[in-house]
């Protein structure tokens, strides 16, 4: 089957996209948010103006999703909009392919904040902050300032380049192929479910430079502090519990593949580590969690074995069987193995996307970076977190009632000396 | 800008309580700023519902197009005994538990009973009619829907009054059920021997009752309650 069909543009999904295409439903959302608040009220005008102008620059963002007898593609989507709406309290609503004239993008105002929501099949956070990045640009442009093309930011008036439209996974899919083990069950930390239409999204804000001195005391990173302190925190969670049997807590935690396979590609390019602590073997130490995540996440940045686990993820949807399967079957099926494979052996998730590197011209006109990832297919929370400047926003997302995860969380690194500030779309 | 005495975490100045551990924010010389905005919108994104109209109208072409078609195969399909009569009761019966509550902005739990029973009632009475058995109707039917009305009233009126868990309606919901069973059994006794011998409603009470017990136990012990809650998600 060929990447692009001559005459009609349409695009196979790449190896990202067809799971989280299958997926989709009322009860889980692949949608994620990046927002950002800004230094002056949004102006909704100038706002759509710069939509306008930064869509037909990004082709992979401006498709609607359509479903072949064996699997969804991507085609062009030539309909009025996207258009600039009003926020709404429960972001990251689930995405439905045939509303919203078929936008897999979606952007809101709400006072100072800009937020864009993006349906993960069409692009991974990387490629979506590179989108995000060249509207605020534009944005900022409407509003009269001038911003230059700087810092990864792209330029529309440029035609889109190959390279950022490319499947980076068949790309790099060559040699070896290998699957990753099938991890066993770990710890679901699951609360109770919220009513429909509820999706409770608590933030905390905290000092970089703090978090930096912090990481540093102990020899680590600010993402393997914060996995450490996670992981923690749900092994606690689990023990108070207490359960028969403890289970293994483990993160999904994706990896940018960009960092160690050159590539432009604007759609998804990611794999996920899974650091995993096993309290039945006696109970951790915070330190000995973090000493954990520190060397496991390193562990698994060996280039030759995440090679080899792309290139096996990219041969198993390249599958003879799987290919001639109907896709009203392979849906069901697909589910089901995300539900064995990708949600069972979690305990959550969590993703840093890392700094938000603005030009200097740029960056008074923001005020801070947000991110929040979409609802998990079982009531728990997502973390997410996204730096800029000195402001470290950590977001805790999900349709559970209970607090506690965040609660231990934020308070864990009050008492590790952080100061936080803390806010929240809960009305109760 | 205030702060949450048990997290330590500071809130944001519109906050009224921490979003972390739900303790209130009082600050006697800093009340809750209620002038500023909140920091995220109030309003809830929800997709738009079916309209109920519509949904009526669909219910209404359908059920009438199951009756004329069945009307009309009738003049062909042995026309000597009226059966569309009896497709065109069930449709026009559907109509009457559908469509109504649909049309109408809120219906009364007892007007809706009501027209549903009254409907029920007209069928089995339509039928009776045809078989001519005015007695077994009278004798036994009526008093045996009248008696699944009155069921259906009082847990309609429990279960809408009453702020109930979902084990507490299952709970309701299977007593409700083996009660319902005793009294048929008590009709169809007093119908054929004019004497009550109560013996297979028994033994569905009590094996209602059985699976009763459990749930008024797990309802009744706090921890079993939220372990069930937990695990059932309900």
């Amino acid at each position: 089957m060929p990447e692009k069909k001559a005459g009609s543009e349409w695009y196979r999904l790449d190896n990202a996209g067809v799971l989280y295409s299958a997926l989709q439903k009322e009860t889980y959302s692949a949608i994620y948010r990046f927002s950002a608040v800004m230094d002056q009220p949004v102006d909704r005008q100038a706002l759509q103006r710069a939509v306008d102008k930064t869509m037909p620059r990004f082709p992979t963002f401006r498709v609607r999703i359509k479903k072949g007898a064996f699997w969804y593609y991507f085609e062009p989507n030539d309909a009025p909009g996207p258009f600039v709406k009003t926020d709404i309290s429960n972001p990251c609503q689930p995405v439905r392919f045939r509303e919203d004239n078929g936008w897999l993008v979606r952007f809101y105002y709400y006072e100072r904040r800009i937020s864009v929501e993006v349906f993960h099949a069409v692009s991974d956070g990387g490629g979506a902050l590179v989108f995000f990045k060249t509207l605020l640009t534009v944005y900022l442009r409407e509003m009269g300032y001038t911003v230059s093309n700087t810092c990864g930011i792209l330029d529309v008036d440029a035609p889109p380049r190959l390279e950022e439209l490319e499947d980076a996974y068949g790309k790099y899919a060559q040699g070896k192929g290998r699957r990753a083990p099938k991890p066993g069950k770990a710890y679901q930390n699951a609360g109770t479910p919220e009513p429909f239409y509820t999706f409770n999204v608590t933030m905390g804000f905290c000092s970089v430079l703090q978090l930096k001195q912090k990481a540093k005391e102990y020899g680590v990173s600010i993402t393997e502090y914060l996995t450490a302190v996670l992981m923690k925190v749900i092994l606690d969670k689990q023990h108070r519990e207490a359960p028969g049997r403890e289970l293994p807590v483990a993160l999904a935690i994706p990896i940018n593949l960009r960092a160690w396979f050159p590539s432009e590609t604007l759609r998804n390019f990611i794999l996920t580590a899974r650091p995993v602590i096993d309290p039945s073997l006696g109970e951790y130490t915070f330190e000995e969690v973090l000493h954990q995540v520190h060397h496991m996440l390193r562990l698994n940045m060996d280039r030759h074995k995440m090679r080899a686990e792309l290139t096996g993820n990219v041969r198993f949807t390249k599958n003879r069987l799987l290919q001639i399967v109907p896709i009203i079957l392979k849906n069901p099926v697909m589910a089901l193995g995300y539900r064995v494979a990708g949600v069972r052996p979690y305990s959550g998730t969590y993703t840093n996307p890392g700094a938000f590197v603005v030009p200097p011209e740029m960056a008074p006109h923001i005020r801070r970076m947000e991110v929040i990832l979409g609802q998990a297919t079982i009531p728990r929370v997502h973390c997410a977190s996204i730096s800029y400047g000195d402001i470290m926003e950590i977001t805790f997302a999900g349709t559970q009632q209970e607090t506690d995860t965040e609660r231990d969380f934020f308070r864990f690194l009050i008492r590790d000396g952080i100061a936080v500030k803390v806010e929240s779309n809960r009305t109760q | 800008m205030p702060y949450c005495v048990h997290c330590g975490v500071e809130l944001d100045a519109t906050a009224t309580f921490c979003p972390l551990c739900h303790t209130q924010v009082l600050d006697p010389v800093q009340p809750p700023d209620t002038e500023a905005p909140k920091p995220f919108p109030t309003q809830r994104g929800e997709v738009a519902p079916v309209s109920k109209q519509e949904l009526a109208l669909l219910i209404t072409a359908m059920l009438a197009c199951v009756a004329v078609c069945c009307g009309i195969l009738n003049l062909f399909l042995k026309p000597e005994s009226g059966w569309s009569l009896y497709v065109i009761g069930v449709a026009a019966m559907l109509w009457l538990w559908l469509v109504p509550p649909l049309l109408a902005r809120s219906m009364h739990l007892l007007l809706r009973l009501l027209v549903d029973v009254a409907a029920v009632g007209l069928y089995v009475y339509l039928i009776a009619l045809d078989l001519n058995g005015q007695s077994w109707f009278w004798g036994l039917a009526a008093p045996i829907i009248l008696w699944g009305g009155a069921i259906l009233l009082l847990l309609g009126l429990v279960l809408r009054v009453y702020r109930r868990s979902a084990i507490t309606t299952l709970t309701i919901l299977i007593g409700s059920l083996g009660v319902f069973l005793v009294g048929v059994e008590y009709l169809i006794d007093l119908w054929l021997y004019s004497a009550w011998d109560p013996s297979w409603s028994l033994v569905v009470l009590t094996i209602c009752v059985g699976m009763v017990i459990p749930l008024i136990i797990v309802r009744r012990i706090p921890s079993l309650r939220a372990e069930a809650r937990k695990r059932f998600h309900v």
